[in-house]
């Protein structure tokens, strides 16, 4: 092996280089997740852990591009290349955690957008200076990636949304403890990719301690037991146990939730469906605003349901 | 959609990370529907690096910054392929002035201007005016307003160096 500087040295050939990057940038990620299991195994963290879909994506860019920096990509390559990579990701997470579709659909834009900003940032941080500095920060960047779920503090969002229904409310309440299969085809974008959407409520009576179970397309049922029940006025029920389809387990837990219906002068009654329900997945910002349009579709199917069967 | 950020939300600036994730947003949305726009920013990158001791470092507020020698920031590219240079004050009205740069859309009437690719024939205009820039070097009035207005929350410092 020659070790003469003024030698030419051989490379690899640049799709070995671009392969290479994805490759180890996709398992860096998916060590992080692993990494992130074994520390809630063994009691590091308190709570059911996702690590933030803000910082894996963005270390993973930094990753691939430093053994991309040979290859001096130009930018119209490193956007290429991060779709693979993403794809190669999300394809991974199909088969290691058993993501749902729509799951991979939701996270996708998030996830690619963050594997460009680090394969951007480490695109010119790694072409002109591989000090150390720089390639520490990759270690530090994955300890902070481990770090940062213990300081999450777990806040409950809730999604409220109200209907007005031409009935009284001793008939609209009638069509709320429990109503049978909801005939109508699903309209919302979602569930027509294969959401489970509400298909049918069942209840053991109208009483407090009462079980319902909220069942979903796909056989998804939630177990539910009701907490409050103030006839032709509030209807609050537990979430005891969700089901567990991959679309729905281990990114968000729902807790509570409430029917409440106001009598109003003109002999209407506003029916307002309210969810209560914890986030374990990071950032907060981008997967609420998914989960509030998501409840709100279910809320929307339920309550114009109750709706047409109250004015009927 | 950069002009609205940077008008009304021109505080997420602040926010670590959210100027680059928006750049990126920029660069993939440019790649997918102006072909000829971000083909010319790629250009412009190569172009830029052939010039003497030019070299880039990523702009702290998204995108790419050509630097000269000991780190002067002479223009960045953000990712919608607007090119920021900065150029002596009277050569940036002459050039407002034919129209074929903007004002700054953070400083106006300042030394910095806007200059938004589109096809390969704007590189060498772009060329031309990085090299303007090399030749501008900043005086210490407008070093001692850029501070001023950085300290006010503004978007853009210039001459970190320059000060130094």
């Amino acid at each position: 092996m020659s070790t003469d500087p003024t030698m030419p040295v051989d490379l690899p050939p640049s799709w070995k280089i671009w392969l290479k990057g994805i490759v180890i940038g996709d398992v860096s990620i998916g060590l992080l997740y692993g990494a992130c299991a074994l520390l809630q195994t063994i009691g590091v963290y308190d709570t059911l852990v996702i690590p933030s879909l803000f910082l894996v994506p963005l270390l993973g860019g930094l990753i691939a591009s430093y053994f991309w920096r040979t290859l001096q990509p130009r930018i119209g390559a490193t956007i290429l290349n991060t779709f693979w990579m993403t794809f190669l990701a999300l394809a991974g997470s199909t088969i290691a955690f058993h993501e749902g579709v729509i799951c991979l659909l939701i996270v996708s834009p998030l996830f690619y957008l963050l594997v460009l900003t680090g394969a951007c940032l480490g695109r010119i941080w790694f072409r002109t200076d591989t000090t150390r500095l720089r390639v520490t920060l990759l270690p530090c960047l994955a300890v902070a990636i481990l770090a940062e779920p213990m300081t999450r503090i777990d806040t409950k969002g809730v999604v409220v949304d109200e209907l007005v229904i031409h009935a009284p409310a001793a008939k609209v309440w009638r069509e709320v403890t429990s109503f049978p299969e909801i005939p109508s085809a699903p309209k919302f974008w979602l569930f027509r990719m294969g959401l489970p959407y509400p298909v049918a409520t069942t209840s053991a009576g109208d009483f407090v301690n009462a079980d319902r179970k909220c069942i979903f397309s796909h056989d998804a049922i939630f177990t539910e037991k009701i907490v409050e029940l103030v006839p032709q006025e509030k209807l609050t029920f537990d979430i005891l146990e969700s089901p567990p389809d991959p679309e729905l387990i281990g990114h968000l837990t729902p807790h509570r939730g409430q029917f409440v219906l106001r009598s109003n002068a003109d002999g209407t009654t506003t029916l307002i469906g309210s969810t209560w329900y914890t986030l374990h997945v990071r950032p907060v910002w981008y997967f609420d605003w998914w989960t509030q349009h998501i409840f709100r579709a279910v809320h929307l199917r339920v309550m114009e349901d109750v709706r047409r069967r109250a004015e009927s | 959609m950069f002009y609205f950020v940077v008008r009304y939300l021109r505080w997420l600036a602040q926010v670590p990370g959210f100027p680059q994730v928006f750049d990126a947003f920029l660069l993939a949305s440019t790649c997918i529907l102006r072909r000829s726009r971000f083909v010319a920013m790629e250009a412009l990158e190569v172009e830029a690096l052939r010039l003497r001791d030019v070299r880039v470092k990523n702009h702290r507020f998204g995108g790419i910054e050509f630097i000269e020698g000991e780190g002067r920031e002479l223009g960045h590219l953000h990712g919608h392929g607007l090119l920021d240079v900065f150029v002596p004050l009277e050569t940036a009205q002459a050039l407002i002035a034919t129209g074929r740069v903007r004002s700054h859309h953070v400083f106006p009437n300042s030394r910095w201007i806007s200059f938004q690719i589109e096809s390969n024939a704007d590189i060498p205009f772009a060329l031309e005016l990085l090299t303007m820039a090399r030749t501008s070097v900043p005086s210490e009035s407008d070093v001692k307003a850029q501070i001023l207005t950085a300290s006010r929350g503004e978007l853009h410092s210039t001459t970190d160096r320059a000060v130094a």
